[in-house]
């Protein structure tokens, strides 16, 4: 084989370089900063785990795309993690399970999978979150989406816009209001899920459901229509519950309703949230309220993931640092004071080092940066 | 200016029936887009902001999931196949209809449910595959891109999956129905992140959706 196949990266799978590498750090230190701010403390659970632990923490947890070894020390199958929301789960279901409530997580790490979702090439991820473990009320809904707002925006990211969703709203529906049979809850769903009207009057009792279709774009006018579906009283509460986390959300973001929407909401109950921003065609990230199994404590949390992020961002969005350049047999005191002043600095190591050629904007001459 | 929206149409079948419906509900190409000696891909419309691009079927619903056109028509065949996850289906147009079938030789018929196994030849492989393997049956599926109905004859498959609207092709090349897998319509599809942020997008569903619900009332 020849030198260049050898040193291909696997797809999905990519180096950041420096410019890149910056970015993403100030990104993520900026998000973490937010959350911190708020009173979220950070933990580091570790890469890989137990299958097991990972799979069965929340429900629609699927370890199948996970990349799955054999541990040779327990004999037991490992997996590397595909979502730290779950490590934390476990860390507030063990290890902090006698921490007072509501207890207030953050976490930043890489995730993998095993195989890449259709339309994103990506099997690495950068992902960043907070959770807040016991309650998943209107007020710990309204505080997560605030942290999820604050750290977008101290990220850099402009003209957010936010879609709410009801996660488990046709498990509600189907129970008493507008019933169906057991097997046609899928179809009902998978319709809902393309937004296909033709389809889901196929399916028997789908046709009560079509209101939901209908009832998605701009928060006031969404929340209106899904209002006069009569279900019986079966949505109010959650109704109401969605008008108080809007309101105070204020101007932050441009909010919009889809009370159908599933997409990436594997584990969330009564509510669900996407996050989008700027020239961004994806979406940045997701939260909303679950359970966590073993103890079913109700949480509430979010996750943002990094490469959308740097695309409404922009990786310029850093100025260049000034750098000084320090020439053969510089003053080392003077070059650690420059430091301890907050320059960055980059010697010469020969008379044959460019100091435009190395990227420097400044000079050491005697005792002083001077601009290049 | 507001950022520019790309329409994505397909080629052949449905196109003809579509741009009635498309200027019903205020998309109208620019004249070069009818005439067929043009080579152009993308044209521009009567809206200052959008821009039509017409390419393969399968390839409206690729544009549109990967957000590279945030909005388009094609068949429900396309949008079942791929099951994008960033793709919305939500105004059946109802043109273009059609059903995607099994059909095999007329002459010698193997007997489905005592085979485990079976060789398809279509455009359709994941279509095709679920739709056995909710029978229990391995569909082992050829792709092809057009032209199945040879298959057959040819020895490259025993059966195949493609759409049928008159029957007349199965006829012509000694093949007959045997299982009805779907029926199809066109559907206005959109992009899942333009519809939440972009404004516009909502209000040509709205359009569209008008423009069918006044067209069932004429009915």
């Amino acid at each position: 084989m020849n030198r260049s196949t050898d040193d291909l990266l696997p797809i999905g799978l990519e180096d950041r370089l420096p410019q890149q590498a910056a970015a993403v750090t100030r990104i993520m230190r900026a998000a973490l900063t937010a959350m911190d701010s708020f009173g979220y403390d950070r933990v580091r659970p570790p890469l890989v785990e137990f299958e097991q632990s990972l799979g069965q923490r929340m429900h629609g947890i699927d370890t199948r795309r996970m990349v799955r070894f054999t541990d040779p020390e327990s004999l037991r199958t490992m997996a590397l993690r595909s979502d730290m929301t779950v490590q934390v789960g476990r860390i507030a279901a063990t290890g902090l399970a006698d921490a007072p409530r509501p207890l207030r997580l953050c976490y930043g790490g890489e995730v993998a999978v095993l195989q890449a979702d259709q339309l994103d090439p990506a099997r690495q991820r950068l992902q960043i979150g907070a959770e807040l473990i016991g309650n998943d009320g209107v007020e710990a809904a309204s505080e997560i989406v605030s942290v999820a707002l604050a750290a977008l925006e101290r990220a850099g990211a402009r003209n957010i816009s936010l879609d709410l969703t009801l996660p488990d709203i046709v498990d509600v529906l189907a129970d008493q209001a507008f019933p169906l049979k057991a097997d046609d809850i899928a179809s009902v769903r998978r319709e809902l899920d393309t937004k296909d009207a033709g389809g889901l009057a196929q399916v028997p009792g789908g046709e009560a459901y079509l209101p939901l279709l209908y009832a998605a774009g701009p928060f006031d006018e969404a929340i209106a229509t899904l209002s006069r579906i009569d279900a019986g009283g079966a949505l109010a509460s959650r109704i109401e519950g969605l008008r108080q986390i809007v309101d105070k959300i204020g101007t932050r973001a441009r909010v919009t309703l889809d009370p159908s929407e599933r997409h990436g909401f594997e584990y969330q109950s009564w509510f669900g949230f996407t996050l989008y921003a700027g020239d961004a065609r994806g979406a940045l990230g997701r939260g909303g309220s679950y359970a966590i199994l073993g103890p079913d404590e109700p949480a509430v949390g979010f996750s943002l993931y990094v490469d959308p992020m740097l695309e409404a961002v922009g990786d310029e969005a850093g100025e260049q640092r000034p750098i000084v350049f320090l020439p053969v047999g510089h003053d080392p005191e003077t070059a650690q004071r420059l430091r301890e002043e907050g320059w960055r600095t980059r010697a010469a190591l020969s008379n044959s080092c460019d100091a435009k050629a190395l990227g420097c904007s400044h000079q050491l001459v005697d005792d002083s940066p001077a601009p290049l | 200016m507001p950022s520019p929206l790309t329409f994505a149409v397909p080629k052949g079948r449905i196109l003809d029936e579509a741009l009635p419906v498309m200027a019903a509900a205020g998309v109208v190409p620019e004249d070069a887009f009818h005439d067929k000696s043009n080579r152009s891909l993308t044209f521009a419309t009567t809206r200052e902001d959008m821009a039509l691009i017409r390419v393969r079927a399968f390839d409206v619903a690729t544009f549109v999931a990967h957000g590279a056109a945030q909005i388009g028509i094609v068949g429900s065949d396309v949008v079942e196949e791929f099951a994008y996850s960033d793709l919305y289906a939500p105004v059946d147009l109802q043109i273009g209809h059609c059903h995607l079938a099994v059909a095999e030789p007329a002459d010698g018929i193997a007997v489905t449910d005592r085979v485990s196994h079976l060789r398809i030849a279509t455009k359709y492989p994941n279509i095709t595959r679920r739709h056995f393997e909710a029978r229990g049956i391995q569909a082992e599926c050829v792709k092809l891109n057009g032209a199945m109905e040879i298959a057959p004859s040819l020895g490259l498959a025993s059966r195949i999956v493609d759409l049928v609207s008159t029957g007349q092709t199965l006829k012509t090349n000694g093949l007959v129905e045997t299982a009805h897998i779907m029926d199809i319509t066109a559907r206005l599809i959109v992009n899942r992140a333009a519809l939440k942020t972009d404004a516009r997008i909502a209000e040509l569903v709205e359009a569209f959706r008008a423009t069918r619900a006044a067209a069932d009332k004429a009915a």
